[in-house]
């Protein structure tokens, strides 16, 4: 059995995971406890950061919002700043899982859990988030585009701790949506979802659109691409101009919700899905935003 | 490694001695609050709900030495009248009852946050709460009656009883 460790301090946290051989960080434990249960943790120490002042913190930047990592997902979602910084970051923190995990699973934990299936990067992706990284060496950032490098596996070297999500503010002009699609229960894990977010674009200057895209669950690690639209184009072709971007990094693991190319599918309909609603809600659209409820 | 926490778990203050990898659900089943049931033991179900200073978790996921002063309550906690009890027998929203005490936790943290919520919102908030018998058209009609029974005798947001 791992030993467990509640360090008061983010220096002590750093010296036990530089210290012991194959120390985890236990963050909110959702993951870590199931990895348990299925004999499958192998770590020999966890350093749980619960105990860390500090680090449950989501502040405003000049640029945007910067989160705490033990901050839970539910904190984020309900959180009125980050709702009004970054509304798409707000909506896809609240479609992971139920509400009891999301008030115990943490931001920093979520990331680092690198699960290809996760609804958060979708989203993170999208709005060009960074994550800072602490270990007794010092501190790093790395952009979340570089965060997901392989199949289960993160940027987070051995001995690192994420020390807070830095997401820059979301263009008020902008509209963004994430679709999430299930092939068992409603609140399973996605068989495949897309986060957009449409951006730039005057009506009558003729300025380009950009369409961001993340998608989560179709390839070994979330993934990220973004395409560009005359400023006058239709829902349709945008949806097109997007459907063929996201081609290409589709790239789906068979199992128990589906194979691959009903997965294939499934994740083209979400882009269409989270573009052409995305498209919609771009506030010059429709001179309003669309109600923002949660849809399944 | 075993420690000693103190949580007060539905009013009273408890000294346990408990192991690292202890989890929440079999403390507080081992000092019978055994409405806290496992189910699932991986956070999909409901059956271990606990609310913790009115939040709900899932305890079969939770270790308990991290809940040392944690204010924790439970559905046989609750008070004989409670309202959302009372509409949950009221409506009949029950049959083999296994579930139940989650559902009730769950619709005490929705309802202190959103008193008047719709059927959606609802369903939203009891997405992660398994009944294996079926009885959700009667879940949902309880929530709503005992969110209208509140607005109507004006129990004041954010009281759980
Ligand atoms: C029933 C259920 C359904 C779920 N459904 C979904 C879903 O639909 N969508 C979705 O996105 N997710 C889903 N999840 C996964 C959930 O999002 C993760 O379990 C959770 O976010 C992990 O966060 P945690 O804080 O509990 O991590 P932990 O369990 O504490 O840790 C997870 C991993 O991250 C590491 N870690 C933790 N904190 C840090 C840190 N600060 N720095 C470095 N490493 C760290 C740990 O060492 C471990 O490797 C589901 C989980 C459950 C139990
Ligand atoms: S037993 Fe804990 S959620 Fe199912
Ligand atoms: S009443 Fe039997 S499981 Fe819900």
């Amino acid at each position: 059995m791992a030993v467990f460790h509640r360090p008061g301090t983010l220096g002590e946290a750093c010296a036990l995971m530089a210290e012991r051989g194959d120390a985890m960080v236990y963050g909110g434990g959702t993951a870590v406890q199931i990895l348990e249960k299925q004999g499958v943790l192998f770590a020999s120490d966890l350093v749980d950061i619960s105990g860390i002042p500090g680090l449950a913190n989501i502040e405003e930047t000049s640029s945007g919002v910067r989160i705490g990592p033990m901050t839970t997902l539910r904190a984020v979602e309900t959180s009125p700043l980050v709702r009004r910084v970054t509304p798409l970051a707000a909506r896809v923190y609240g479609h992971v899982a139920n509400p009891r995990v999301r008030n115990t699973a943490s931001v920093g934990g979520n990331l680092a859990h690198g699960d290809y299936r996760l609804d958060p990067p979708t989203a993170l992706l999208v709005l060009d988030a960074t994550v800072e990284l602490t270990s007794s060496g010092g501190t790093r950032t790395v952009p979340l585009r570089e965060f997901f490098v392989d199949f289960q596996r993160t940027a987070v070297r051995p001995g690192e701790i994420i020390t807070a999500v830095e997401i820059p503010r979301q263009d008020e002009a902008a509209g963004s949506w994430f679709a999430k699609l299930s092939s068992l229960s409603a609140n399973d894990w996605p068989c495949a979802s897309a986060a957009a977010l449409v951006t730039g674009g005057r009506r009558f200057g003729r300025v380009a659109r950009r369409i961001r895209l993340g998608l989560g669950a179709v390839a070994p690690t979330p993934v990220f691409t973004q395409v560009e639209v005359a400023a006058d184009a239709g829902a349709d072709e945008a949806v097109d101009a997007a459907r063929q971007a996201a081609e290409p990094l589709i790239d789906p693991i068979p199992d128990v919700r589906g194979g691959v190319a009903f997965k294939r599918h499934l994740a083209l309909v979400a882009v269409e899905e989270a573009v052409r609603l995305s498209w919609e809600e771009r506030s010059d659209a429709r001179g309003f935003f669309r109600d923002r409820r949660r849809r399944r | 490694m075993s420690a000693t926490i103190e949580p007060t778990v539905n009013g009273v203050r408890r000294r346990l001695t408990v192991e690292d990898d202890d989890l929440l659900l079999d403390v507080l089943r081992q000092i019978g609050r055994t409405s806290v049931r496992e189910g699932c033991g991986v956070g999909a179900c409901g059956a271990c709900t606990v609310l913790v200073s009115g939040r709900s978790v899932s305890s079969c996921l939770a270790r308990a030495i991290r809940y040392d002063q944690a204010e924790i309550t439970t559905a046989d906690g609750l008070p004989e009248d409670d309202d959302v009890i009372e509409a949950f027998v009221e409506a009949g929203a029950m049959q083999c009852g296994y579930c139940i005490p989650g559902f009730v936790l769950m619709s005490h943290e929705l309802l202190a946050e959103n008193p008047q919520p719709s059927r959606e919102e609802i369903a939203d908030h009891l997405e992660g709460n398994i009944c294996r018998c079926g009885t959700y058209p009667e879940i949902l009609a309880a929530i709503e009656s005992a969110a209208r029974r509140r607005s109507q005798s004006g129990v004041p947001i954010g009281e759980t009883t």
